[in-house]
């Protein structure tokens, strides 16, 4: 008979009763009514019976003692590699940390070679401040505006206003009043010699600058109006021909020697250019704008000569200060 | 025989708890109770009595290592058949020292009574006499060899089974595998175990 796996199954399971009580009586019905079932069922039971009864074998009589020395020997195993281990490790700590410790002093010891080469006195020279010192005290920075202002130091006026009147006389008067008369002159000398007159002020800037200030009034008399700005004792003055009392105004009001004699050199230019220059005859008018003769006029007119400071004698502030000023007036009669 | 394994879930729990607590005397108690079983089936198995003997020994010392993990989920009996079926098929399949060889070898005709036995156990007519194959020092000798010639999986159901005395459930918990399977691999070994015997009476 071919052995049926499913039967074998079921015919196992009987023989170790792990059948439930209705299979088994069916196994049991096959086997009654099927020869070939019973003879199966008979050739596992015996198989089962020939390995049951194989004889039990008995541990050896010493396998509890083997087994309390097993668990010695892997206590002792166990417990002598930690301690080893742990040893080792210890030693290998120490070890690490000389080593960093040592890593450490020769790194402090290179870095300290390297700054003393840095900072260390060079043998024969001037002992030098520490890098990191500046010797020199700070100095303001600069505006980057534009050039630091340089203090100025004002060394005064000192002009000589040369004048032609026809009208000697009445202008002689109106100028002496106005010397007399300008409470601020510290100092006034009056010299009189036939046509010619002399008058010596000396004061300040503001005192001068209002004199020239006066003179405008009696203006239109001179037939001619120079004057010389002197810089320097010994150094040749600048001359302003046909000056004109704002002119002056300007000249006096500077805050300085050098200022005056720049704005002197300035309009000493501009009137020579006038002069020179075609169209002269119209400059009057130039002068007075509100004339309202300048269309009349043939002559191509002349743009007005602008100083790099407007003229107007409102914007010009009294100078202040009490830098000395003089001013020498010499007034002479022109044949005119 | 078959009752052993029914009976011996009697004091384990206590003896576990005990043992649990450090008290080594349970555990010795617990070993006494089943070196001699656990020895049979690991010797059954291996085929080896030197190996069987180191084997049980290993597999009690996992115990007393483990016995602290032990959460008595499963029973401590087939727990401790666990540990030691484990280890026997892990040292079956490593090693090469099998009872296949040793049974090529050696083998020999059976003759006289000896054939005369085992034909009653292959008969078809009439079962076995369980008393006469014990008696016969040389039907076991051989039966164990045939034994050995299973697959190692057929091999431990079969021990299992058949001369631990356990139920499938039980052999199901200890392989870890399914009650079907069991079923299925033990009717397999007898089968198989069968063919082999036939084969040596032709």
């Amino acid at each position: 008979m071919k052995p049926n796996p499913n039967l074998d199954e079921l015919l196992s399971s009987f023989i170790d009763g792990e059948l439930s009580p209705r299979q088994r009586t069916e196994v049991q019905r096959m086997a009654a009514h099927d020869p070939a079932v019973a003879r199966r069922l008979r050739q596992l039971q015996n198989c089962r019976t020939l390995v049951c009864a194989l004889p039990p074998a008995e541990a050896p009589g010493d396998l509890l003692e083997q087994i309390r020395q097993s668990l010695e020997r892997k206590t002792l195993l166990q417990e002598q590699p930690v301690t080893a281990r742990r040893s080792a490790g210890v030693v290998h700590l120490m070890f690490r940390r000389f080593v960093a410790a040592a890593a450490m002093i020769a790194l402090v010891g290179v870095l300290g070679v390297v700054v003393y080469q840095i900072v260390a006195p060079v043998p024969g020279m001037q002992t030098l401040s520490p890098v990191a010192v500046n010797p020199h005290p700070p100095q303001p920075v600069p505006d980057l505006g534009g050039p630091a202002p340089v203090p100025v130091v004002d060394r005064g006026f000192s002009g000589r206003l040369e004048l032609a009147t026809a009208a000697f006389a009445q202008v002689d008067a109106f100028v002496q009043r106005a010397v007399e008369s300008f409470g601020s002159v510290e100092t006034a000398h009056r010299e009189m010699a036939g046509d010619r007159r002399v008058y010596r002020v000396v004061g300040t800037r503001d005192s001068i600058h209002r004199l020239m200030a006066s003179l405008g009034g009696v203006w239109q008399e001179f037939d001619s109006a120079t004057l010389h700005v002197s810089e320097l004792e010994g150094s040749a003055p600048v001359t302003i021909e046909a000056v004109t009392p704002d002119q002056m105004v300007e000249v006096v009001a500077r805050k300085s020697t050098e200022a005056s004699v720049e704005t002197a050199q300035m309009y000493a230019a501009m009137n020579w250019m006038a002069r020179t220059m075609p169209g002269r005859e119209i400059a009057p008018l130039i002068d007075d704008e509100d004339s309202g003769s300048l269309f009349a006029s043939d002559t191509i007119p002349m743009p007005k000569l602008a100083g790099p400071v407007d003229t107007n004698q409102a914007t010009h502030a009294p100078p202040q200060g009490t830098a000395p000023a003089s001013l020498t007036i010499v007034l002479l009669r022109s044949s005119k | 025989m078959y009752l052993r394994a029914a009976n011996i879930n009697i004091d384990d729990s206590v003896l576990v708890q005990q043992s649990q607590t450090g008290d080594t005397a349970a555990m010795e108690r617990l070993i006494l109770k089943y070196q001699n079983r656990i020895y049979n089936v690991i010797l059954k198995m291996c085929g080896n009595p030197d190996d069987a003997a180191e084997l049980a020994q290993e597999a009690f010392v996992k115990v007393i290592e483990s016995i602290d993990k032990f959460q008595g989920k499963s029973s401590f009996y087939t727990w401790l058949f666990r540990i030691a079926v484990n280890l026997t098929l892990n040292h079956c399949q490593r090693s090469s020292r099998t009872a296949t060889r040793s049974l090529d070898a050696e083998e020999t005709e059976p003759n006289g009574e000896t054939a005369r036995v085992l034909r009653d156990c292959l008969s078809d007519e009439r079962a076995v006499d369980p008393a006469a194959v014990a008696q016969s020092r040389e039907i076991c000798e051989l039966a164990k060899k045939y034994l050995l010639q299973l697959e190692e999986p057929q091999r431990a159901v079969v021990v299992l089974r058949d001369i631990e005395g356990m139920d499938y459930a039980q052999i199901a918990d200890v392989l870890n595998i399914e009650l079907g399977t069991v079923r299925s691999r033990l009717s397999r070994a007898r089968s198989n175990l069968r063919e082999i015997l036939e084969s040596m009476l032709k």
